[in-house]
């Protein structure tokens, strides 16, 4: 490789390397660089034993809902956020706690509809299903 | 002469297709960077602080990269770059499917969230292309104005 062209890239790769560090330090006291629990996850288990009332909301796609989904869950993806969260308000009373789940553990889609409606809906007491859909058959062989 | 201009051209607009996708990309990002940790993360293939440090960096690696391909400065070494962030991001996302990990991989920001593997997939192999006709971009030329 051309002496130059390797000048280059370094030069590149440290001009990137300023804004980063910079904005490193301006988010210090919002990440942290030791990985955090995932606070608001509940396992199966803890969710059967949940006291007072629960809505289940299903973060998958809408087939993979309509091919199945916990009984009385409803869709709520961010595919259709904006049609399906009215519905959802709608149906929701104040005293329900909210565990939101997706197909399994490696999945995001449950975490990101469960920021979404504390942040956007302000929500409270809303939760993430442990494993999700995929935990949550498991759990009833 | 017309063959001349039509190359200057063709050169000029690859610059911006891959420049502004790339700033877009990166902006995007850099935006949110908690996101991006957690998008990172989500591939595991890395340690926490690992996901974190590179979703400060990779973004604006991303943008000064795209920059300088829009601004004709330095471009075969932003080219390189952004060719190897793609090729790694494609092994990644491979490696990931294979292992069956359901991932948001987050590029675009939440313009991303929709499209499935095949589609992210494709959408990295047409911009491997591109960043290949750009860095061979003076055979470009040439081969139009012939």
């Amino acid at each position: 490789m051309p002496r130059g062209l390797v000048r280059e890239i370094l030069l590149l790769l440290c001009l990137a390397l300023l804004p980063a560090l910079g904005q490193a330090v301006y988010f210090r006291d919002r990440i942290s660089w030791r990985q955090p629990a995932k606070q608001d996850e509940i396992t199966v288990s803890q969710a059967r034993n949940l006291t007072g009332p629960v809505m289940w909301l299903d973060a998958r796609p809408e087939e993979e809902f309509a091919a199945g989904h916990i009984p009385g869950a409803k869709l709520l993806n961010a595919e259709h956020w904006d049609n399906l969260l009215p519905q959802v308000l709608n149906a929701w009373t104040p005293d329900q706690k909210l565990i939101v789940y997706c197909s399994k553990q490696s999945c995001d889609a449950s975490h990101e509809v469960a920021r979404r409606l504390r942040e956007e809906a302000n929500l409270k007491n809303v939760f993430v299903l442990a494993g999700g859909w995929e935990a949550w058959q498991e759990s009833a062989k | 002469m017309i063959n001349s201009k039509l190359a200057t051209w063709a050169v000029r607009l690859l610059r911006l297709v891959i420049g502004a996708t790339f700033i877009y990309a990166g902006v995007v990002k850099a935006l949110s960077p908690i996101r991006f940790t957690n998008d990172i993360h989500n591939y595991r293939l890395l340690p926490w602080s690992m996901a974190v440090a590179l979703a400060f960096y990779l973004p604006w690696l991303e943008i000064v990269s795209g920059l300088a391909v829009l601004l004709d400065r330095f471009h075969r070494a932003a080219v390189a770059i952004l060719a190897l962030l793609t090729i790694i991001f494609i092994i990644a996302s491979a490696v990931a499917r294979i292992r069956g990990i359901d991932i948001s991989c987050g590029c675009f920001g939440h313009l991303s969230n929709h499209l499935s593997f095949a589609w992210h997939l494709g959408l990295d192999t047409v911009l491997l292309a591109l960043l290949f006709a750009l860095w061979r971009s003076k055979h470009l030329r040439r081969a139009i104005t012939v």
